[in-house]
């Protein structure tokens, strides 16, 4: 059995490349597959799992997968630490990043990179089904492009059998996917643009900006563990919150104060609730490297009426598209400006 | 004070001793006496409660859940297809643990069309987390809607109650019921506090969403809960005795069951009948008895093994088919005996269906039948000769 | 005083959820709830704001919130109201209010609404109008508009997408004699505080549709929402109105409107309309902004 867990975020397409990487094998005659998502709440941008086992048995078990051969990762922002804790013995992890690692369990490939220039869009789904086609044994890379004739929009079919065909060639001669830099997982994951509203990367965070005193909203607290307790009925705490939605952000707004004339329009276009005004009469100054990394005084949020919640917000924009005086903008997440 | 009153009238007389704050229900044939009632007593002011005359029975229940999460309590009432209509509503209110008080007048469902008295609707409905208990007469009618009240509420058990009577043989059936003073009523019947509500100083949500990784405990403490919930029925029956000097068995009653070898099993009306059958051939000597189920959930699985345990041949005679199965009480008490190790032959005898009469003389056949059951065929139609016999 | 984002409260009740990013649901919900604070008591019935805001432990309500089953929003309103009524909770103090979609009233909820308006309890019904099921992902309800393209109406050759109009819930609603109606939009706020203000100051059945973009079913870039619920108003697609004391209003009445068409082609789910298509909806405009600034009165 080869089992497959695909890391990604709704819209990314990972469960449509789970489905062909599965439809791929049972072209084998002898050849079991099951595909299937993870199915919650979450919404396009979350992230998701997607799950494909292979097998020349028939597969029983439908349950999700834990620990894989592959683990997919559609989105580096996903890529963090624990990673290994899903690998098998010998298992790798397929990353979708310009950085390589000095761990030969992880597989960079720029499959954002592949994607815009053949497809035009970063829809990195079937460059990683393309290397599966030619890591997981007793696959050929003939199947999988048979998966995407078969199952894939007709106009989909010449640029993603392009995309198949290049990172066939690109693993069969060993080339590498990108220059070493020898980033630690840990690092390509973190979020590290968007901490307390600084506006690029290479700021120390500055003490978040204190929204007003007294106002309601739900926060973030200890998950509650006694069953005996809390499914007796289904009444529990208002607010009550146990996870960020941070993880969803493939970009992230900053503000410009120079720039900010605190009209409120992004604040009150903000679906999220995740940018408030900040607490009147209150000057916020910068702690750590503001000034050591050269930026003038008024330094970010300094005197500037909102800001934002990078635990929660999502990335939409809807406040940088609000804004008339662009005094708000977006900066990639993660550890590439 | 005695009164002659029909189950319904009796029914009415039990939730106004009762005082729910908001009652809201739809009528429906054989129930519209209890809603007519009551809403003659908040108009009289008899009944200090906010009456909503809602456009259906799924919102009947569903206004109940509103304003059972405020925290007050509350009375609905239905029959047959409102029943079925308010299902899905069923399950919210019991996962909520919502302790809803409801009658429900035993009605055939359809189709063919048909507005008289089975038990087809209610007992579809076992799985879905009410509590469910079947009366005999108006009396006890009167008494169960009191009870019911006490054990929905009691904070170990707070899950929804719905109290069955026999579409008119007991809803439209007029007998002497002696109803309790308000004071009695008061004295038993403590006003309904609870933590599952709004609550303003420290708001809740309420009804959520629970996924896998959680659903299973609440699956499971419904259940253990429900089970427990017989312990309280114990303690609430004594409470009643004590209060009303009224004094009621238990979620079973073994009626001459001690040396019967030959038993017919039960609920709701025709044990009445049945009773009446066993007073007769008892005095002619013949060994037998009947076993009333006053609850089929929490289900009395142990105390109806060890009222059969000893017995030959054993009857369950209900107002039910499960096609394709059996009666679903058959299927119920069969479990039951099995899961005890008590082997004792039963056969299912289906009858009363879409209102038709049980008469003396086919439990007296039923009896009969017993004493020599070899050949007796595991399902028998009450009333289809020869083809009845499945 | 008018609520204005300098006067609006602080509160966030609704925060934390996991509705799509750009969702202009939540942004409806966000701001209902600043307007009616923080002693609201809410019920929302399946639908995308319960599915995305209710998932135990992550509990994304500050106020007293409950789910209700699918039909029964209205219903469960009504019982709540009945509930704080009997224990002497002012209904201008502790308003009851519900988040409903548009499957959620015009369809599976519409029976139980009628009655609560029936009734005429004091209660608030919001009904968020993305369009579709968004919930189940994406099919057609009776207030999906012609020519949308969704799962259960595909856009091909044969048939280009939904094939009826938006179905007229506030002029039903508006029927009954209900209290106080209104139309609204994510895309122009300030009508819709200031509608959510009046709804909180009126006693009796109150009725609020807020037309609320959906990126993922309509197919726009999320950052767009506010735009398109903006455009949609402009283009006349939607209308800004209120019913009160029995007498219909246009709070909002273009001089001109904008591409119908620029309004259309911007979204994924009318990309199979064609020319005569858009004609027939553009036509369908006209008359019934003819009809309401006759019969409107401005």
């Amino acid at each position: 059995m080869i089992e497959v867990l695909w890391h990604g975020r709704g819209g990314q397409g990972a469960f449509t490349a789970a489905r062909l990487l599965g439809a791929a094998a049972a072209l084998a005659p002898g050849t079991h597959a099951l595909a299937f998502p993870s199915f919650g709440p979450e919404r396009r941008g979350a992230p998701m799992r997607a799950f494909t086992k292979l097998s020349d048995a028939p597969v029983g078990d439908r349950s999700a997968i834990n620990q894989a051969d592959f683990v997919v990762y559609l989105d580096q922002t996903l890529f963090a630490q624990g990673w290994e804790r899903e690998l098998k013995p010998g298992g790798r992890a397929l990353v979708n990043t310009t950085h390589s690692f000095d761990d030969p369990r992880i597989l960079s490939l720029d499959a954002s990179g592949l994607s815009l220039e053949v497809l035009g869009r970063d829809i990195p789904n079937t460059v990683f089904l393309g290397a599966l086609a030619v890591l997981c044994e007793g696959l050929q890379p003939d199947q999988a492009k048979e998966a995407v004739r078969q199952y894939m929009a007709p106009k989909l079919h010449d640029a993603n059998l392009r995309i198949i065909d290049r990172v066939v060639a690109q693993l069969v001669q060993g080339e590498a996917a990108a220059p070493a830099t020898g980033a630690a997982p840990a690092e390509v994951g973190k979020a590290s643009n968007c901490e307390a509203g600084t506006p690029a990367a290479g700021l120390e965070a500055l003490d978040q900006p204190q929204p007003p005193a007294n106002r309601r909203i739900p926060t973030l607290r200890t998950p509650p563990a006694d069953h005996a307790v809390y499914a007796r009925n289904t009444c529990w705490d208002a607010g009550h919150l146990v996870t960020k939605n941070a993880g969803w952000r493939t970009q992230c707004p900053v503000i410009d104060p120079a720039a900010c004339t605190g009209c409120l329009k992004c604040y009150m276009d903000c679906p999220d609730g995740t940018i408030y005004k900040v607490k009147a009469a209150t000057s916020v100054t910068p702690t750590g490297g503001g000034e050591a990394a050269g930026v003038e005084k008024s330094t970010p949020n300094a005197g500037t009426p909102i800001a934002i919640d990078y635990d929660f917000c999502k990335g939409c924009g809807m406040c940088v598209r609000a804004c008339r005086f662009g005094a708000l903008s977006m900066i990639p997440e993660g550890g590439q400006a | 004070m005695l009164r002659f009153l029909s189950g319904d009238e009796a029914l009415a007389e039990g939730v106004r001793l009762a005082k729910p704050q908001v009652i809201s229900a739809y009528p429906i044939t054989p129930q519209t006496v209890v809603v007519e009632r009551l809403s003659e007593m908040v108009e009289a002011g008899t009944l200090d409660a906010e009456y909503l005359h809602v456009e259906s029975e799924h919102s009947a229940l569903s206004a109940a859940m509103g304003a059972s999460a405020t925290g007050v309590r509350t009375f609905t009432a239905t029959s047959s297809q409102g029943l079925l209509y308010m299902a899905e509503v069923l399950t919210y209110a019991a996962g909520g643990r919502f302790p809803i008080v409801m009658m429900n007048a035993n009605r055939s469902t359809a189709l063919p069309w048909n507005i008289y008295g089975d038990q087809r609707d209610s007992l579809a409905l076992l799985d879905h987390g009410w509590i469910q208990a079947y009366v005999e007469n108006a009396q006890e009618a009167l008494d169960m809607a009191l009870m019911a009240y006490a054990i929905a509420e009691n904070p170990q058990v707070s899950t929804p109650f719905m109290v069955n009577l026999d579409g008119f043989a007991l809803t439209h059936t007029y007998e002497s019921v002696d109803i309790p003073t308000p004071e009695q009523a008061d004295e038993f019947l403590p006003p309904f506090e609870t933590a599952n509500k709004f609550d303003f100083a420290h708001p809740v949500n309420m009804g959520y969403t629970a996924g896998p990784e959680h659903n299973t405990y609440y699956k499971y403490w419904a259940h253990q809960d429900m089970l427990d919930a017989a312990s309280v029925i114990t303690q609430v029956e004594a409470r009643f005795a004590q209060v009303m000097g009224r004094t009621y068995p238990g979620m079973v009653e073994a009626y001459r069951c001690e040396d019967a070898t030959r038993v017919v099993v039960t609920l709701g009306s025709a044990a009445g009948l049945v009773r009446s059958v066993v007073d007769a051939l008892r005095a002619q000597g013949e060994a037998i008895g009947l076993l009333k189920l006053r609850y089929m959930r929490p289900f009395p699985g142990a105390q109806i093994a060890a009222a059969l345990a000893g017995v030959h041949a054993v009857a369950v005679l209900e107002k039910d088919i499960s096609f394709g199965a059996e009666g679903t009480v058959a299927t119920n008490v069969n479990s039951a005996l099995h899961q005890a190790g008590v082997r004792v032959p039963t056969y299912n005898f289906v009858g009363g269906l879409g209102g038709a009469d049980i008469s003396p003389d086919q439990v007296k056949d039923m009896f009969a039948a017993l004493e020599n059951p070899a050949g007796l065929p595991l399902v028998t139609f009450l009333g289809v000769p020869e083809e009845g016999r499945c | 005083m008018a609520i204005t984002a300098k006067t609006i409260s602080d509160n966030e009740l609704f925060f934390g959820h996991k509705a799509c990013a750009g969702c202009g649901g939540s942004l409806a919900v966000r701001h209902a709830l600043k307007v009616f604070g923080e002693n609201t008591v809410c019920a929302l019935p399946a639908g995308c704001m319960s599915a995305v805001g209710f998932v135990f432990p992550q509990l994304c309500f500050a106020n007293n919130a409950m789910i209700t089953p699918f039909a029964a929003t209205a219903s469960v309103l009504s019982g709540i109201r009945a509930g704080l009524k009997v224990q002497g909770l002012d209904p201008a103090e502790y308003p009851v209010v519900g988040f409903a979609g548009d499957g959620g009233t015009a369809d599976i909820g519409i029976q139980a609404l009628s009655g609560a308006i029936d009734r005429n309890d004091d209660i608030i019904y919001v009904c968020y109008d993305n369009e579709a099921y968004m919930n189940t992902g994406v099919q057609k309800s009776s207030l999906t508009p012609f020519g949308a393209k969704t799962t259960t109406t595909p856009s091909g050759k044969n048939v280009h997408g939904c094939l009826t109009q938006k179905k007229n819930m506030f002029e039903i609603v508006a029927a009954h004699g209900i209290s106080y109606a209104a139309t609204a939009s994510v895309g122009y706020l300030p009508d819709f505080l200031k509608k959510l203000e009046k709804a909180a100051n009126v006693r009796g059945t109150r009725y609020l549709h807020v037309l609320a973009p959906c990126p993922t079913g309509w197919g726009y870039p999320v950052d767009e929402t506010a735009d398109i619920a903006k455009e949609v108003v402009d283009c006349g697609l939607w209308y800004l109105a209120e019913y009160e004391n029995g007498q219909f209003r246009l709070t909002r009445n273009p001089a001109e409107f904008t591409s119908v068409e620029h309004y259309l082609r911007r979204q994924a789910r009318f990309r199979g309309v064609d020319e005569a298509d858009v004609a027939a909806i553009v036509a369908g405009r006209d008359a019934k902004w003819e009809r309401m600034r006759a019969e409107w009165g401005n």
